[in-house]
């Protein structure tokens, strides 16, 4: 579904992804893990075309969502104009399966985005994202700056999604612990190269991983 | 540049100035004078503009402010130099008036402020009798420092001269002293600078000061050189030429600013005088010139972003960058490649073209 | 008391003109967030071309109609300069639309030449409460009203001028959902040369215009999108309308020449007084 080989991406002298190489099949739910800078939300920029490559290629077979760091939501629109803008780039704009699969949203669907909670705002982030119909949905740190009981509640929605209509998981995460229990499939990342993959039990438990990344930052809001 | 190189320069180009305004005939001389006090400005502008970041639309005022000081202060009965050094202080002082409260505002409401400032100023002097209205003052007297009148063009032209060369002196002396640097540190990011413990706010305020200090200086030098001043001296365009010539040579670089206004002055007087060619309508003087004025700030703004000072610099660079490039390769080689650790950090976040403005 | 309604009904149509002119700064702001300088010149443009192409023998609608094409193509043309190119940076753009404003003026000044220009709008006039209100002065503010309220329905009711808001909203998130920013924002120019054709067509009966008008109505344009907050253009017609009139009394009770010193004292003050507050918040959010 997704294959990037050897990708390098530059912003102007420095360079923030370096000869990456990673795959995600149909149906997969993989873990992008890093820490701050490494450049994960780079790795997303460029597979959603938002940055030039320097090098390398990227392969996707299939529409993928990029739902950014911090949710960026039209803080003034609705919570039904963020869905609905969601689907710009399909025909069918109405948001009304979304309100089924969130039913949280559908209470919140008159408000103005910006006056929503972190976990309101990350649903319907992740509910714009979903409009797109999207074959692969990628989400980055989902889980900063939210309560880890919201985090779980989403990660449940998520893992139904992969289970029911088979969309494809990728998920950028600076928190490996919610990365690993969510996701099949890993890959660290580290300033621009990846630094080791596998899957998510051979990851939790190795030494190098629980030290850097299990052992993680703070969860939850500052 | 070193210090040695720099007031190596200084010194070549006072020379070269000084003998142009020895050498030059009287029909260019007029001409001469309204260049190097334009220059004069234009210092001011482009200091602003590149370090302080202050895009004014209002710099005209401030000439407009040292001239009629140095004009009403003559008039009245005072020593034509005390109206000389009257000028500069009073647009300076001024600036730091209306600075307090308009270096508040950023971008484009501190350019609107400015534009504000010119069209209210304008309004007063029109207005006021004092200043004569809109007839303006009369009958200013030629300046006489030292007992000796200035009366022919040239001595103006070597006055006019030796006021840019204070300038530029000065504004180099800024730029390479402890605040100085602390400006420099400002254009690039107020965020940093602040929190590196610069006094933002007071630079701000020093800097726009100072640039109206040029500028009223010129002024009053204008006042006496012209001998009769009016509001219709001073239009908003004024402020825009400035705007143009330190974009044209280079924002925050004094060398820039000069070699900005001299090659728009000319550009501009040289294409007026094939436009007033007979043949030719009566307005295709001002068409021209604003035409040329449109073009050339709009591609300086968008094609050299450093001016033209910044193109000479590059080529400069290219130049002698083609003899040490093969040293330069294999050292490249032997370094590893850059820790994208540095960049990013702000790399991440995806820069959209329209970034804000305050 | 007549001189008064005379007065008022006068404010009334120079509000509305004000107002068409903030709405179209307002709105290229929005999506670009840039403060297009050259707003008055599409005015004037626009002015210009109706009375030109009226002079030339076309019929009242098809020729203003035409004007304001004019002035929204110039729009475009202003946006694809000024904010075409990637990179530019808030700055550069502002410095640009300064320069295609003052190309204006040469372009002007070539077509039409250095002398004011009107032509007749509604000809006649009216008896409103003994006062004689020119007809054209009735036709401003009904028009106006109209145009904002397609504004409005616009940007609350549709999908394209929601995607336009989210654009202003948040670029990089609208680039996200396949919203073209760049497309977006010359439709946002193109849309504020229009603004400022339509308020160039109804104003030049009133007020001939000349090249150098554009100053003047931007000034006045720009403080009712200040009072505005450069947010919602419906609110531009409450502070263009309170400008409008507010200029109308001082020019008629006191000296003509102050009208103008007023609008640009009403917004620097509004403008430093906001930005003290921010201050202040700054300073109490640290502490």
């Amino acid at each position: 579904m997704i294959r990037v080989e050897d990708l390098s991406v530059r912003y102007g002298a420095a360079t923030a992804l370096d000869g990456v190489s990673l795959s995600v099949a149909p149906g997969e739910k993989v873990a992008l893990i890093g820490a701050n800078g490494a450049g994960k939300s780079t790795l997303l920029n460029a597979l959603s075309g938002m940055v030039p490559t320097a090098a390398g290629t990227i392969r996707l077979d299939g529409r993928l969502a990029h739902v950014p760091e911090g949710r960026q939501l039209f803080a003034d629109l609705t919570v039904d104009d963020n869905l609905r803008l969601g689907a710009f780039r399909v025909r069918e704009r109405n948001p009304a399966w979304i309100y089924e699969f969130l039913p949280e949203l559908g209470r919140l669907r008159g408000q103005k985005a910006g006056s929503l909670s972190g976990g309101q705002q990350q649903m319907v982030a992740i509910g714009r994202g979903l409009m797109a119909q999207p074959d692969i949905l990628a989400i980055d740190e989902m889980s900063l700056g939210l309560a880890p009981i919201i985090v779980q509640q989403l990660a449940e929605r998520l893992s139904e999604l992969n289970a029911q209509r088979g969309l494809t998981l990728l998920l950028v995460e600076q928190s490996a612990r919610v990365a690993l229990s969510l996701c099949d499939r890993a890959y660290v990342l580290e300033t621009g190269r990846i630094v080791t993959q596998g899957s998510a039990a051979q990851l939790t438990d190795s030494p190098f991983v629980v030290a850097a990344y299990l052992g993680s930052p703070v969860q939850g809001a500052l | 540049m070193s210090f040695d190189s720099r007031s190596a320069t200084i010194a070549a180009f006072a020379g070269a100035a000084f003998a142009a305004a020895a050498l030059l005939d009287e029909s260019a001389l007029s001409a001469y004078v309204l260049l190097t006090l334009t220059a004069s400005v234009t210092v001011g502008v482009s200091l602003l503009m590149g370090h302080a970041g202050q895009v004014s639309l209002g710099h005209g005022a401030f000439y407009a402010c040292g001239a009629y000081a140095a004009g009403l202060l003559a008039t009245h009965g005072s020593p034509t130099w005390l109206g000389l050094l009257a000028a500069p202080l009073a647009s300076a002082a001024v600036a730091t008036i209306v600075g307090v409260p308009l270096l508040l505002l950023r971008g484009h409401h501190l350019a609107f402020a400015t534009l504000a400032f010119q069209l209210i100023f304008s309004s007063l002097i029109s207005e006021l009798s004092i200043t004569g209205g809109d007839v303006g003052l009369q009958g200013i007297p030629r300046l006489s420092v030292a007992g000796i009148a200035l009366t022919s063009v040239r001595s103006y032209a070597y006055l006019s001269c030796t006021t840019l060369l204070l300038i530029v002196v000065i504004a180099q002396n800024i730029l390479s002293s402890r605040p100085g640097r602390a400006l420099r540190a400002l254009s690039s990011s107020e965020v940093a600078a602040a929190s590196s413990g610069v006094a933002v706010g007071h630079y701000k305020l020093a800097m726009f000061a100072l640039s109206a200090g040029f500028a009223g200086l010129a002024g009053g030098v204008y006042a006496y050189y012209m001998g009769y001043l009016s509001p219709g001296s001073f239009p908003v365009m004024l402020s825009i030429e400035y705007i143009v010539m330190a974009a044209v040579g280079g924002l925050g670089k004094v060398s820039g600013a000069v070699a900005g206004s001299a090659v728009v002055f000319l550009l501009v007087h040289g294409l007026s005088r094939i436009a007033t060619l007979s043949g030719m309508p009566s307005t295709a003087p001002i068409i021209l010139s604003y035409a040329v004025y449109a073009v050339l700030l709009v591609s300086a703004v968008l094609f050299l972003p450093s001016g033209l000072l910044g193109l000479a610099t590059t080529i400069a660079a290219r130049v002698r960058g083609r003899a040490a490039s093969t040293v330069r390769k294999a050292q490249e080689t032997a370094a590893p490649a850059g820790d994208g650790r540095d960049g990013t950090a702000t790399a991440e976040r995806v820069a959209s073209k329209h970034g804000s403005v305050s | 008391m007549s001189a008064f309604l005379s007065y008022l009904i006068h404010g009334i149509s120079l509000g509305c003109g004000f107002a068409l002119i903030a709405s179209g700064i307002i709105i290229i702001y929005r999506v670009t967030r840039v403060v297009n300088l050259a707003q008055g010149m599409f005015a004037v443009v626009a002015g210009f071309s109706a009375a030109s192409l009226l002079d030339a023998g076309l019929p009242h609608v098809l020729a203003e109609s035409l004007a304001i094409g004019t002035s929204l193509a110039v729009g475009v043309f202003t946006g694809y300069v000024a904010v075409g190119r990637r990179g530019t940076s808030s700055q550069a753009s502002l410095i640009v639309t300064l320069g295609i404003g003052i190309f204006g003026y040469a372009v002007e000044l070539l077509t039409w030449g250095d002398q004011p220009r009107s032509f007749a709008g509604l000809a006649g006039s009216f008896e409103l409460l003994g006062v004689d209100v020119p007809k054209q002065d009735l036709l401003v503010t009904p028009l106006t009203l109209l145009v904002f309220v397609a504004l409005e329905l616009f940007f609350e009711r549709t999908y394209p001028g929601k995607a336009m808001t989210a654009c202003a909203s948040n670029p990089y998130a609208a680039a996200l959902q396949g919203i073209g920013v760049r497309r977006m924002s010359f439709c946002g120019f193109g849309l504020g040369g229009a603004l400022g054709g339509v308020a160039g067509v109804l104003l030049t009966p009133l007020h001939p215009v000349s090249y150098d008008s554009d100053v003047s109505l931007f000034v006045n344009g720009f403080a009712a999108a200040i009072l505005a907050g450069l947010k919602r253009p419906v609110l531009a017609l409450a502070g263009g309308l309170l400008l409008g009139v507010a200029e109308s009394m001082v020019a008629g009770y006191s000296k003509a020449s102050y009208q103008s010193s007023l609008a640009l004292l009403l917004t620097l003050a509004i403008l430093i007084v906001q930005a003290t507050r921010r201050e202040t918040l700054h300073a109490l959010e640290e502490s």
